[in-house]
């Protein structure tokens, strides 16, 4: 009789809402933590200053598109160009140096995010700038009893398209081989011919650029400022954590962090909902310390 | 044989670092920027307790503001109860935000004792459960730094978000000094002054001697490899807890002390900026020597405010290029250097026999 | 009374078998050569008795006490050591420290903030330091120590420990002539009290220490017994002898 009740006052259509928020959320943690995935898998480097290449990201994409002109799709591919290029520079400038000391790696990061974030705030100050979109893309759609974002949609549709190619180049090209090389075997990999210089280099670049483009649609979602990036960083760093480091690891991760999010949100609010989320992040470690899909450790 | 390493010279640098210390009141006359020393005292045990954490364990802490942030909203809710009675039992904020009585998590702290006990058992307490569940785990290294990252955050957004209890964002402001029976401690006294020195230089001696314990040399063993030290019958995730522990414990006590300078605490505590200065300032002035670490926080603080905020900006820009460099070229910091200069002099005196430790080294990091 | 047993020990990872159904007795005071080619499973036997990986099945009695699925502290407690194949020591801590570290009579943290000096400590760095030949090395940096002088400094670190059981994984390798010897007659010192597991491919070093060798292959048990008899074993020189000593 009580469970009956329960179920009949049961509001599905927010309950089916929330589901379909959770999956927006999640594709766009996951959006974000594409290129830390990739960057962390490979040269076991954790860049602190990925929220800040996010931001980079925005602020190029506001950049050609307030100066040059550039329609707003077009910010998108340019914003992973220009930051990839950031990401080439820091990694042969920097982090290439670091590569056997992983906590030091962080705390450099963390030195270059304050930098970048301290540089853009010199240059553009510290209010808000806005990206313009087609309208279209600011409408809501209905979708049965759901009402969601056009841009939300989109994003979606970009994270499964890099999902997609990501997989595509690291197990259908030669360059994917030899990542894969690396990350098992650094001096058996070089014995081979393999340049695990130029393989860190370009994933570090690519991750970048990743990032770029996650800032050139968060700057759509929501307003462009020097700190935006932090707000990602911790999510992305998180479902980097959980998914152990590999690609099928963090498209889990983001999915399920992502749904859990949404329904503790619909069950309490959104910062409670986080904070029990963390909590549980906590917990999971503590039962699979190596996260979802882990490669087998390194033996002695 | 370098005399950075010798002990007796290490306890010798102490005592003249403290005796320094204690001619400030003697020579600073402004009440204001003796409260200013003194809120450099907190910096100075944060930095220290990162240093034992990070410098000597090897475990990287990016949300010491945790625990820091727990004992100052601690001693900031006994501050604020000891300026409420029976005609007026609601802190002001609490009765803007519609309650009608004290929430439950409140009423231990209208004894100013308890209160205090509890602002620094329950964030002791906080780090050694979620320490122990980490470590024992063998989370390590880079994960459990972006954990303690995580936590932070999460801590951040709970304290803003349940603004009936906490005041959000506007945090708390006791209205009136701590009182400890019928001393009233008037923060820009002297008596705050000494307060907080004498914590620091009982924390520091502490931790100094807890480095050159068993416990230490375990500890330090464990940067090292921590895999190995297992196989030598040592429980690994108990020494990590508790140096971990520890450095929280330090961390609240630093939080107490620093609501009682200020009079006032808010969740910029928990900011994620706060926990990482806290790092840059052991790092700077060398996170393997507690008082290189201490020094850091003193030079990078008191630079910041000597610059004003003003050139906030540009100089958190500078701070950040600084630490790229320091963590590029100068792991051991700025007590690095100190070290090669006092290895080079004694060299130089041809005392140096190829047996002592070679001072320029930097220190080899885990491998995998 | 058997002092280390195995039995019907597994191990897999995912699909492949590594172990597979490996039972063995290590008689006290003796000392052990477990050999076979690579991929064995040797290093692997080692983890699993250390603690270092759980068995998928079987089980591991050390002194009749059932240790499998033990902690690697609690295993190295009760009064096995262990030296790895790539020497692990605590390279920014000096060669004295290194020692004290692994000298742990007394392991509890708590207790440990509270004690300086082990007692009994100077005694045997003292006789340990002069096995291994470290006695003037005592203050160096353990990074800064040559390849050999680290393999010394590793079985010096589980002398130390004083253990019941050693277990070697490699300890000649990368060594010279003279030190191989030196080896051996610690070796052959160490048996009349301590009971020891050594894991070699230099087979004319395993034939002058061994008293019994327990050949392994593709995670089984080959073959155990005397060296002679080990070598006259015709599936033994198929698999492993034929190819080393041809």
């Amino acid at each position: 009789m009580a469970v009956g009740s329960f179920f009949g006052s049961f509001d599905w259509s927010a309950f089916l809402n929330a589901l379909i928020l959770g999956v927006s959320i999640a594709s766009i943690w996951l959006i974000a933590a594409l290129g830390l995935t990739i960057i962390y898998g490979t040269a076991g480097v954790i860049n602190m200053a990925h929220g800040e290449f996010i931001m980079l990201g925005a602020y190029s994409s506001y950049m050609l598109q307030n100066y040059v002109g550039l329609p707003f799709f077009l910010c998108v591919p340019a914003a992973f160009v220009i930051v990839a290029l950031v990401g080439l520079i820091l990694e042969r400038g920097l982090i290439r140096y670091l590569y056997k000391r992983p906590l030091d790696t962080l705390l450099a990061t963390f030195g270059v995010s304050l930098v970048l974030m301290q540089g853009v705030r010199l240059i553009f100050g510290s209010d808000p700038k806005y990206l313009a979109v087609p309208p279209i893309f600011t409408s809501n759609f209905q979708l049965g009893f759901v009402n969601i974002s056009a841009f939300r949609v989109i994003v979606l549709g970009i994270t499964i398209a890099l999902v997609v190619a990501l997989w595509a180049l690291f197990y259908r090209t030669r360059f994917g081989v030899q990542v894969r090389a690396v990350m098992q075997d650094k001096e058996m990999a070089a014995s081979f011919g393999i340049n695990s210089d130029r393989v860190y280099m370009l994933t570090f670049a690519i991750g970048a650029g990743l990032a770029g483009i996650a800032g050139s649609l968060f700057g759509v979602l929501n307003i462009v400022l020097p700190t935006m990036g932090t707000g990602y960083v911790v999510q992305a760093f998180l479902v980097v954590v959980v998914g152990g480091g590999t690609l099928a690891g963090s498209v889990i991760a983001g999915g399920a962090t992502g749904e859990l999010q949404s329904v503790f949100a619909y069950f309490t609010n959104d910062t409670f909902a986080r904070f029990m989320l963390y909590v549980l992040i906590v917990v999971f470690l503590r039962i699979r310390p190596q996260g979802l899909f882990a490669p087998s450790a390194k033996r002695r | 044989m370098n005399i950075y390493h010798n002990v007796k010279a290490q306890w010798l640098a102490y005592a003249a670092f403290f005796a320094v210390l204690a001619l400030v009141p003697v020579l600073v006359s402004d009440s204001f920027l003796l409260n200013q020393f003194a809120t450099y005292g907190v910096f100075g045990l944060l930095a220290l307790s990162i240093s034992l954490c990070w410098g000597f364990g090897g475990i990287l802490n990016l949300g010491q503001g945790i625990p820091f942030g727990l004992g100052a909203y601690g001693m900031a809710m006994t501050m604020q109860m000891q300026s409420q009675d029976a005609s007026n039992p609601l802190p002001p904020f609490m009765l803007n935000n519609s309650l009608d009585h004290l929430p439950m998590f409140w009423e231990p702290f209208r004894n100013t004792t308890l209160g205090i006990v509890l602002s620094l058992i329950v964030p002791t307490l906080f780090c050694a459960i979620f320490g122990g569940l980490m470590f024992r785990a063998r989370v390590s290294g880079p994960f459990f730094a972006i954990m303690t990252l995580a936590m932070l955050s999460a801590w951040y957004t709970l304290i803003l978000d349940v603004q009936p209890y906490t005041n959000g964002a506007n945090g708390i402001t006791p209205p009136s000094p701590l009182k400890l029976g019928e001393i009233v401690v008037d923060p820009y006294s002297p008596a705050a002054y000494w307060t907080v020195l004498v914590l620091l230089l009982v924390a520091t001696v502490t931790a100094k001697l807890m480095t050159l314990s068993r416990f230490g040399l375990v500890v330090q063993a464990v940067r090292g490899d921590a895999e190995r030290v297992r196989f030598l019958g040592y429980n690994v995730a108990g020494y990590e807890t508790l140096v971990y522990t520890i450095s929280g414990f330090i961390a609240a006590v630093a939080g107490c002390c620093w609501v009682m300078l200020t009079q006032y605490v808010s969740p910029a505590q928990f900011d994620t900026t706060f926990s990482l200065s806290m790092v840059i300032w052991a790092g700077i002035g060398g996170r393997l020597s507690l008082l290189g670490a201490i020094v850091g926080a003193f030079l990078i603080q008191g630079a910041q405010s000597y610059l004003g905020d003003t050139f906030l900006n540009t100089w958190l820009l500078v701070l950040g290029g600084f630490f790229i460099l320091v963590v590029r070229f100068l792991p051991k910091g700025l007590a690095g250097l100190v070290e090669s200069a006092l290895g080079k002099l004694s060299s130089r005196r041809g005392r140096d026999d190829g047996n002592g430790v070679a001072a320029s080294r930097l220190v080899p990091q885990p491998g995998e | 009374m058997s002092f280390l047993e195995i039995r019907n020990l597994s191990k897999s990872f995912d699909t492949t078998q590594v172990i597979v159904d490996f039972s063995i007795e290590i008689v006290e005071a003796t000392l052990c050569c477990l050999v076979g080619p690579n991929g064995a499973g040797k290093t692997t036997t080692m983890d699993l008795i250390t603690g270092r990986q759980k068995p998928t099945s079987g089980q591991i009695l050390f002194c009749n006490d059932d240790i499998t699925g033990l902690d690697e502290h609690e295993i190295a407690r009760r009064g096995i050591g262990r030296k790895f194949q790539v020497p692990a020591v605590f390279r920014d801590l000096s060669v004295r420290q290194n020692l004290e570290v692994a000298y742990s009579k007394s392991t509890n943290p708590i207790k440990n903030m509270f004690r300086f000096r082990a007692t009994g400590f100077a005694q045997k760095l003292e006789e340990v330091a002069t096995l291994a030949g470290l006695t003037d090395r005592l203050n160096v940096e353990a990074g800064i120590l040559s390849h050999g002088e680290t393999q010394w400094l590793e079985i010096g670190m589980v002398l130390m420990q004083d253990p019941r059981l050693l277990l070697l994984d490699e300890p000649v390798a990368g060594m010279t002539e003279a030190e191989i010897e030196k080896t051996v007659s610690i070796f052959k010192g160490l048996k009349a009290t301590n009971t020891l597991v050594v894991v070699e491919h230099d087979m004319a070093f395993v034939r002058e220490i061994a008293d019994v060798v327990t050949v392994m292959h593709m995670g089984s048990l080959l073959a155990h017994g005397p060296i002679a008899e080990i070598e006259a074993n015709a599936r033994v020189r198929e698999v492993y002898l034929g190819d080393a000593e041809a």
